[in-house]
């Protein structure tokens, strides 16, 4: 067997292990205030509504611009679509794919001058993308209260409230003209037979790769025992009943994982290659003659059309929104998911954006419940996870500056000898 | 034709517009205490006059047609229904009539009316006098009587335990209060003389009936009294009269009501053709921001005595809200100056200096006593805690920004836990039922409520300053500045100016960047606590999260970079942002009523200089 250097492993992997550790913990205590099959039916509902936009975060990581906190800008570019969707009295998955259909010009258009914007500000990227956020928030209000409903105006009902100014704070989907579950009520099944689907799927493909000879017996193998041993889990009462609640929107998965395919499908074109090449080294991919600017506003592009895109599902789940808050929290919860499942700053796959984002969400569910049992109080809870939040971006941006700095000392260490 | 011939073209034309408006605002704005002025408010008060019983009029045209429809519908056998509806047409039918005849005033004889009308004023004038020195007489007599109920009111409260809410100023009931023989005496003078205007009314519109007059009366009496208000609010309010329908003044009446807002626009047009002509040299001197923000707060200056809101009180509140925040903005010159860039950690000390203030409330020291406790709780709770924070920053140079911003977010979002379960017992503190501290602490007169605010305040008209505010701002500032000069301030700044340099010439990086954040924490908490004091309340909770980003861009708005400021950029920053947003909100409210863009325009603002500051630390990253 290969040595394995647990120390290392221990510590590169140090925030996903401690939030592990951290939501065991949380879940032991919340399981007296509310049943383990309904965390896990809330956990499906977060998942599907929340998974894209996480993975939205991947193609600027890997092109060295760190986490996109600026995808808030295309959560609003989706709400823009989605109030004229409803205006316009599209309802229904026709009107899902207008939206989306809008939000990919508008979001692409800002994508565009954030990119432009961050290039001016190479090695504080995050930063500005957070404060681009806010900028950006003010924007959006001045649209939305003095724009809209009062410039242009607008005429479906609920969208605006006579005596208010603007549009109405919350924007309901759940009416005839809006969308609600346009994407998860296309086919929804119960858990086992999602997981009957998801693993005949991939059984088929394993066989077919065992055959065309792709992949190692050996590998292949322990999938099948793998599948089959779940399977096999599935079976037992107790296990069972705890998916009792679970029911799975296919589509909305589906376009998860259509989102992973095209993820890593991307990295192996020739503009992933420089999209790697770029977050590793500004200076050497220049000098290979790469179009550094160009490569990274073309990053940013596609994160916000993504984050549109993820803003969407979302919606389409919750049913309304907040029309002057549902995107503020985007960029944190979305950010602090995918730090949570071991991706770094200048690295992170699909596998890491998924653990986390179930990390991240299981607390989200679990921490209120342990706060009141711990300390009879909820509120402690809301607070712990908003910190954690916080605390996830904290470190991991630590971890990595120091790292960074720890490098940079070697290296000189290295020149001087 | 050149650049710099057309600017200035266009800024000679500017100043010979102004120069015309000048003159005529000149010359129109002391009549307005002449003789034109007060013919010209006899004639609009005639004139409303009129126009108010016209409508009244309509009215009586009306009720005849309503009560005639309903007679003919009623003979010829219509239930109610049919006779309301007939009612309802006619009432349509009348209003339409008469929707559209502009009756020409200067047509009418007011010859009957006028030296009525004089008198009528007269007589009500004498009576309003005479109430209202009866009323204070009464008011006077029953004060004490008043203050004994409230004092023994809140005793009873405070017994019982409850809840007691500022002092309030003591009100005397006035139900009590009966009119002297007098006033009855005056009023049967005014009566009569209502008469004689009735009847002048009536000899110019015959139609007019008892009815009609009485549910006029007190409309016309609103009209014909002037109790000494001056020319502007006379013209305004006669021209606001009338259902809305203005009265048509002569262009001198309107020259003389506008004649100080032509002298500002005059102002306003000079300021534009002097920014025009010197535009490059400004722009160099000040740069872009300062002069957008510069040329904001100017315009906000002329369009507040546009609306005629009131300049100096608002000018007073920019002055309180600099002194205010002044301190916290200062805290960010030793972090800049030591090579930690814009300490949006701040929330940190801001932190510290709420656990603070939360102490000298728990321990009850009142006023002076209690700020200075604070501030020293504060700053020890800030020295150990900004120790820790420059030790986490010396291990991650060169991207503190980022870090800095989400270290401060956690430590805010920790505290709110901390909030919950800290063991303060003050019921001034807690939540009477439920667990941990309140939202917002308000502070009184047992605290240290307004204790620099009030210290050595005077008024200078209806500008008050803040005489222990500002003084204790320049103080920080002047020690502040001394530090600097000091050998470890030189030492600092060469630091943060570049720190390759200095480490070559032998000074300890490490040691700077440590003072310069504990500075920084320091004055932070020493900030919050100068905030709290003024505004009257302590913010707990997630209410410090975004100050790091105000004072942030506070001095980045006075003309400070990521890495070199000067204490004249917190002073002006400070003034500049929180003159914009102080003279922003009641301007923005007139323009649109009820809105809540003074926010928006504070989101925008603050943000958007921090980015503007962000793409001038240039394209790379400093480290």
């Amino acid at each position: 067997m290969r040595n394995v250097n647990w120390g290392k492993l221990l510590r590169e992997n140090a925030v996903t292990i401690m939030f592990i550790l951290m939501t065991a913990l949380c879940l032991i205590f919340s399981v007296e205030q509310q049943p383990l099959n309904f965390v896990l039916y809330e956990l499906f509902g977060r998942l599907s509504r929340n998974a894209f936009i996480v993975l939205a975060l991947i193609i600027p990581i890997v092109a060295g611009m760190g986490i996109n906190f600026a995808i808030t800008i295309g959560a609003m570019a989706a709400q823009i679509a989605v109030l004229w969707v409803i205006e316009w009295g599209i309802s229904g998955l026709p009107g899902m794919l207008l939206a989306a259909l809008m939000t990919v010009p508008l979001a692409a258009f800002f994508g565009f001058l954030i990119g432009k914007l961050l290039n001016k500000m190479k090695g504080q990227e995050m930063i500005g993308g957070l404060i681009l956020g806010y900028f950006a928030n003010g924007l959006y209000q001045l649209l939305f209260l003095f724009i809209f409903g009062n410039l242009i105006p607008l005429n479906a009902p609920g969208l605006v409230i006579k005596g208010s100014t603007g549009v109405a704070n919350t924007i309901d989907l759940s009416t005839e003209r809006g969308f609600k579950y346009a994407l998860d009520d296309l086919w929804k099944v119960d858990f086992g037979t999602a997981m009957y689907i998801l693993f005949g799927v991939l059984a088929v493909i394993t066989i077919i790769m065992l055959i065309t000879k792709k992949m190692k017996p050996v590998r292949g193998g322990v999938y099948l025992g793998v599948m089959a041993a779940a399977v096999g889990l599935y079976q037992i009462p107790v296990v069972a009943s705890l998916f009792s609640m679970v029911k799975v929107p296919m589509v909305t998965f589906m376009v998860v994982g259509v989102l992973c395919l095209f993820n890593t499908g991307l990295l192996r074109t020739r503009l992933g290659q420089q999209f790697r090449a770029v977050g590793q080294n500004r200076t050497v991919a220049n000098a290979s003659g790469i179009n550094v600017d160009k490569v990274r506003v073309i990053a940013i592009m596609i994160s916000t059309v993504l984050a549109g895109w993820g803003q969407l599902i979302f919606v389409q789940n919750m049913g309304s929104f907040q029309t002057y808050g549902a995107h503020e929290q985007v960029g944190l919860y979305a950010g602090a998911a995918i730090l949570v499942g071991g991706a770094g700053i200048r690295k992170a796959t699909n596998g890491q954006a998924i653990l986390g984002c179930i990390l991240f969400h299981l607390l989200f569910i679990v921490a209120p419940a342990a706060g009141k049992s711990l300390f009879g109080d909820a509120a402690i809870g809301e607070y712990f996870r908003v910190f954690i939040s916080y605390g996830v971006i904290a470190a991991a941006l630590v971890i990595h500056a120091w790292s960074g700095v720890q490098k940079k000392k070697t290296a000189k260490e290295a020149l001087s000898e | 034709m050149t650049k710099n011939k057309a600017r200035r073209i266009v800024a000679i034309v500017l100043v010979a517009a102004a120069i015309v408006m000048g003159i005529a605002g000149g010359i129109f704005l002391p009549q307005r205490n002449g003789e034109t002025a007060r013919a010209t408010t006899e004639e609009l008060r005639i004139r409303t006059l009129l126009d108010v019983t016209g409508d009244g009029l309509v009215e009586t045209y009306v009720k005849i047609a309503r009560d005639e429809a309903m007679k003919v519908t009623k003979e010829a056998g219509g239930n109610m229904a049919a006779r309301r509806e007939a009612a309802n047409k006619a009432e349509e039918e009348t209003r339409a009539l008469y929707a559209n005849t502009e009756t020409d005033y200067s047509t009418i004889d007011t010859s009957a009316l006028a030296p009525a009308v004089a008198e009528y004023a007269a007589r009500l004038e004498v009576y309003y006098n005479l109430t209202s020195d009866a009323e204070q007489a009464y008011i006077d007599a029953h004060m004490a009587e008043a203050e004994a109920e409230a004092e023994a009111a809140r005793e009873a409260k405070i017994a019982a335990g409850e809840e007691v809410g500022e002092e309030k100023p003591v009100t005397v009931d006035m139900s009590g209060f009966v009119a002297t023989p007098e006033m009855e005496a005056a009023l049967a003078d005014a009566d009569a003389a209502f008469e004689d205007v009735a009847a002048a009314l009536c000899g110019i519109y015959p139609a007019l009936d008892d009815d009609a007059l009485k549910t006029l009366k007190p409309t016309i009496t609103s009209v014909v009294l002037q109790q000494g208000e001056s020319f502007t609010d006379l013209y305004d309010r006669y021209m606001a009269a009338g259902s809305g329908k203005a009265v048509t003044a002569p262009t001198k009446a309107w020259l003389i009501r506008y004649a100080d807002d032509l002298l500002y626009g005059a102002m306003a047009l000079i300021v534009a053709a002097v920014i025009i002509l010197f535009y490059e040299t400004l722009s160099k001197k000040l740069g872009i921001p300062r002069i957008v923000l510069g040329v904001f707060f100017i315009l906000l200056c002329f369009l507040c005595l546009w609306f005629d809101l009131s300049l100096a009180t608002l000018l007073s509140n920019s002055l309180v809200r600099m002194g205010m925040n002044a301190v916290m903005v200062l805290a960010m010159v030793p972090g800049i100056q030591c090579g930690i860039s814009l300490n949006l950690g701040l929330p940190i000390g801001l932190v510290a200096g709420l656990i603070g203030g939360l102490c000298t409330i728990e321990w009850g020291i009142p006023g002076v006593w209690g700020f200075v406790v604070a501030i020293l709780v504060g700053c020890a709770i800030a020295a150990i805690a900004g120790w820790l924070y420059a030790q986490l920053l010396n291990r991650l140079k060169g991207e503190e920004m980022s870090v800095t911003t989400y270290v401060g977010f956690s430590i805010v979002s920790l505290m709110c836990i901390a909030w919950l379960v800290l063991p303060f017992q003050s019921l001034k503190l807690r939540w009477p039922m439920g667990t941990g501290l309140r939202n917002t602490i308000g502070l009184d007169s047992n605290n240290f409520k307004h204790v620099l605010d009030d210290f050595l305040a005077f008024d200078i008209g209806s500008f008050t300053v803040p005489t222990g505010l500002l003084l204790f701002m320049l103080l920080m500032c002047f020690l502040m500045w001394l530090f600097t000069r000091s050998k470890t301030g030189v030492a600092m700044s060469a630091v943060g100016n570049n720190p390759r340099f200095a480490e070559a010439t032998g000074i300890n990086v490490d040691k700077m960047r440590v003072i310069g954040t504990v500075l920084s924490t320091v004055l932070g908490a020493i900030g919050i606590l100068v905030y709290s004091q003024s505004y009257g309340f302590m913010q707990l909770y997630t209410a410090p999260r975004q100050m790091g980003f105000i004072a942030a861009s506070a001095i980045l708005i006075g003309g400070a970079s990521t890495s070199r400021c000067k204490i004249s950029h917190v002073l002006i920053g400070t003034f500049l942002f929180q003159g914009v947003l102080t003279l922003g909100m009641p301007v923005a409210n007139v323009l649109v009523p009820g809105s809540t863009i003074s926010e928006t325009l504070r989101i925008l603002i603050s943000n958007g200089i921090i980015l503007y500051a962000l793409t001038k630390s240039g394209g790379e990253s400093r480290a």
